[in-house]
């Protein structure tokens, strides 16, 4: 009886002492943040990190993940307790089953404004041939000679997709859709992150036309100005998109040109997480919208000064504080500001 | 105390402004020089261009045959010559000829300027001790530095393409070739060279009527050496953009894709074996018929 008396009475002085702490920081307690292995997901992590920790008197713990281990953990496990940036078109069918099954909060529906997938040039190309200005992809691709390709300069180059990567199908039926090898065009496969990165970089650096593939948020995109593309097309439709666009070509002979797919980019949250960090928690992660401009900014930081998320973050508090106070009370924002 | 328990480390901003000192000059320094260094290789562009289309446009049966021809040059063994034709067919029957076809060219290519580059440097490390101790830490740093690394500063400088992707795999595969005609020429025979300088040769003469000849063997094993590194450098230079095996293996890797990776892996093993044991017999039969000579 002594040990089962000891037991509620620690009990109770546990829960007493959770309340209490409660009335501090909204009972926030231990949570489990994911940090996917890209840049501007590393910097919401470290900065979801601080602004929970110094703000809301949460323990937060960050665990390194990526796009599809880390879903699967948060569906299958319930941990990590929030994905900041969780790329909904790869986990598009299983996401809308978590939340309908209620495992899984969509608690921001766009935490980055401005981002998505799509087909660039550098502003080398403008500067050597300004009729591009204002000109969309469907006009571009009239013009192949306006971007020689090294191999062969009869033709034009039109970077892609690495090899491997899911965009490389979307890629290269697009390329098929808009009829480009007939126009004139080579796809060059860039064979990696690092050379896609490597060709636009030599390419900006040397004010050279470069014409491809790239996605935003990214440093790339902020350090050279790359330019987006309108396909100067709609988007033709779901069923065109994922039936067609994104499989490989002997499963779908005849794409219709469409412009790239809209990205959705969603912070999710666990729905124990959801309850257990409470309303004002909540409220922060819907209210946490990092203008384009800013968030390239940052990854332009990152990138140029080699800085990992956590300096990044700091970096981002203290330069951008007309950005993040909007998205907490001034009473919390204090906080923050107190622990920067 | 808290210098034996902590490392005394450079101060984090110093370190940082160290490397973004060295990322910013090789940048100044690629922006200046890198459209120059670009048309220097031009010509190599130009001719792996050419004989990766003559591979592709020729219809398949003469490329068969003359890479059985080439094999019997080479080995005058009927069972390589069948094993490599019926490789090769393989090869084409499972899809993967074009793909052969632009590795086999960057391969040739790569062994050809590895020759070209590391046979007169082999000489020189051979003749002169200095040249030997200068050269070789540079060949050992060659051999082992991750090759990811010096990919970085190959894209800064030329991008994309089929010339990086060269230059990346050449680094990888010249010190063997360098090596091993040091070694060779510094091997022969002591009383040989005594007697050649009887006969009043001059140092041209040693070296391309004796030394060159008798190191002949070794310098083969070396090229062997070369042409093994350079293909397994392939699917390293798909990541820079270079066509062939590599890229649907790169594919395979970020899919999961078994049996497609498997069967490129097993086209590399294929070409690797053919252009080994053809360079290898025709290195023993240059020695065999040395030793023809010497009874």
């Amino acid at each position: 009886m002594n040990t089962f008396k000891k037991i509620i009475l620690s009990a109770v002085i546990a829960l007493g002492s959770a309340a209490f702490g409660g009335i501090a920081n909204a009972a926030c307690g231990k949570v489990v943040v994911a940090s996917q292995n890209w840049a501007s997901a590393e910097l919401m992590a470290e900065v979801d990190k601080f602004i929970l920790e110094k703000g809301y008197g949460c323990e937060v713990e960050l665990i390194p993940g990526a796009t599809m281990p880390t879903f699967t953990s948060m569906d299958e496990k319930g941990a990590p307790d929030m994905n900041p940036e969780q790329w909904a078109n790869a986990v598009y069918v299983p996401l809308i089953k978590a939340v309908e099954e209620g495992r899984l909060v969509i608690a921001n529906k766009a935490p980055i404004t401005g981002l998505g997938e799509g087909w660039w040039l550098t502003p080398g190309s403008i500067e050597k041939h300004p009729e591009l200005k204002g000109m969309t992809a469907v006009e571009i691709l009239e013009h192949p000679e306006w971007f020689p390709y090294k191999e062969d300069s009869s033709k034009g180059a039109f970077v892609g997709c690495p090899a491997g990567w899911g965009c490389q199908l979307a890629n290269a039926q697009l390329f098929r859709a808009f009829e480009m090898e007939k126009k004139g065009w080579v796809l060059v496969d860039p064979g990696s992150a690092a050379g896609l990165d490597g060709s636009i970089s030599k390419a900006a650096e040397s004010g050279n036309p470069w014409l491809g593939y790239y996605w935003n948020p990214t440093s790339i995109v902020g350090k050279y100005g790359l330019i987006q593309l309108d396909f100067g097309v709609p988007f033709a439709g779901r069923e065109n998109w994922d039936k067609c666009i994104t499989v490989a070509e002997q499963d779908c002979a005849d794409p219709k040109p469409s412009a790239w797919t809209e990205s959705e980019v969603n912070t999710i949250i666990t729905t124990k997480f959801a309850k257990q960090g409470g309303k004002d928690i909540v409220k922060y992660i819907g209210d946490r919208t990092y203008p384009g401009i800013v968030m390239n900014g940052m990854l332009v930081y990152m990138a140029d000064n080699q800085a990992g998320g956590s300096d990044a973050a700091i970096e981002f508090l203290s330069k951008h504080e007309d950005v993040w106070t909007k998205w907490v009370s001034s009473g919390v924002a204090k906080k923050v500001k107190a622990g920067l | 105390m808290e210098f034996f328990t902590k490392f005394p480390v450079m101060e984090r901003i110093a370190l940082m402004e160290m490397k973004k000192g060295i990322d910013l000059s090789f940048r100044q320094f690629s922006r200046e020089y890198g459209n120059g260094i670009e048309a220097f290789f031009d010509p190599l562009l130009f001719f792996l261009v050419w004989l990766e289309k003559l591979l592709l446009n020729s219809p398949w049966p003469i490329i068969i045959l003359v890479i059985a021809i080439l094999a019997w040059f080479g080995s005058r063994s009927w069972v390589l010559v069948v094993g490599s034709a019926l490789a090769f067919m393989l090869i084409g029957y499972f899809g993967m000829w074009n793909d052969c076809m632009a590795t086999v060219a960057i391969i040739t290519v790569c062994t050809t300027l590895c020759i070209a580059v590391g046979i007169p440097l082999g000489v020189l490390m051979s003749k002169s001790d200095r040249a030997e101790k200068t050269i070789l830490p540079v060949l050992d740093m060659m051999q082992t530095i991750p090759s990811f690394v010096y990919l970085v500063p190959i894209l800064m400088l030329l991008g994309i393409g089929k010339v990086p992707g060269l230059i990346a795999v050449c680094i990888y595969a010249v010190p063997p070739i360098i090596r091993l005609t040091n070694l060779g020429i510094r091997e022969v025979d002591k009383e040989t060279l005594e007697a050649i300088d009887a006969f009043g040769a001059t140092t041209w003469q040693r070296l391309t009527k004796v030394q060159i000849p008798l190191a002949l063997p070794t310098i083969f094993a070396g090229v062997n050496q070369t042409i093994m590194m350079a293909l397994a450098m392939v699917v390293i230079a798909s990541m820079i953009g270079v066509k062939g095996l590599g890229v649907p293996i790169l594919r395979a890797i970020s899919n999961q894709y078994l049996a497609l990776g498997l069967m490129n892996g097993l086209a590399i093993v294929a070409l690797a074996i053919i252009f080994d044991r053809v360079s290898q017999h025709y290195g023993k039969r240059i020695q065999k018929h040395r030793e023809g000579r010497n009874l």
